[in-house]
């Protein structure tokens, strides 16, 4: 079975678009080329600690 | 980011003096490279301000000589390279690098103010969350986590940022590397 990544993703402010960012990598893995969010992928917030 | 040299033409005077006003209402200091005298190289002068800095803008008008465009490029280039803030303002006539063409850049017209108003409003002030969200999410790749939360220290000067990166430093386990080593530099900000 294939190991799930720990998938996030982020507003660019800059760009308006999404940045999809594996957690588990540590790497900014894409970036959505159209408007909203990507499908089924978690919204990463700032951590307030 | 524009002419130093004088004769300054008197549009980037116009532009300096309004644009100093905009960043002041934003907390935001004016440096260029007559802000440092150090005595010592120029170049070594110039990247160090680029590095220091949160946000680059570049002031150009269409009576610069080719040489000033290309020194006024070179740095706007440097900071993308560096991952940083650039915004170009140009006078209306004043023609862009090809490179540049895809840049959104700011014309001074009757519209200056409220455009670069929108652009602090909408763009850069947006920064500081965006990195740190991104800095938070990368904490399995401490050395680019720290370097995003270095870019929102240059723009909020928060020190918990700083004691963020240490803690992820720590966390990283390579504190006994040189005080010179790639992870020590990128800390000590």
């Amino acid at each position: 079975m294939a190991k799930k990544r720990d998938v996030v993703q982020v507003k660019n402010p800059k760009s308006g678009h999404y940045v999809k960012i594996d957690r588990s990598a540590g790497k900014i893995v894409s970036h959505k080329k159209s408007r909203g969010p990507y499908k089924n992928v978690p919204v990463a917030r700032k951590k307030t600690k | 980011m524009t002419q130093l040299d004088k004769p300054i033409p008197p549009k980037v005077t116009k532009i300096r003096k309004r644009l100093k006003k905009i960043l002041t209402r934003n907390n935001l200091k004016e440096i260029d490279a007559e802000s440092v005298f150090t005595g010592k190289d120029f170049m070594l002068k110039i990247w160090r301000l680029l590095i220091s800095v949160p946000l680059g803008i570049a002031i150009i008008d269409e009576t610069m000589s080719s040489n000033t465009l290309c020194n006024i490029f070179y740095e706007v280039g440097m900071m993308h390279a560096l991952g940083k803030e650039t915004v170009v303002i140009k006078t209306d006539k004043a023609k862009v690098p090809s490179d540049f063409v895809r840049t959104e850049y700011i014309n001074f017209d009757s519209d200056f103010e409220e455009n670069i108003k929108k652009y602090f409003q909408t763009t850069f002030w947006e920064l500081p969350d965006y990195y740190e969200t991104i800095a938070d999410q990368l904490d399995r790749n401490p050395l680019l986590a720290i370097d995003y939360l270095r870019r929102t220290y240059l723009i909020t000067g928060n020190d918990k940022l700083k004691k963020k990166a240490n803690r992820l430093l720590k966390e990283a386990a390579v504190e006994g590397r040189a005080k010179n080593s790639v992870e020590q530099l990128l800390v000590a900000f």
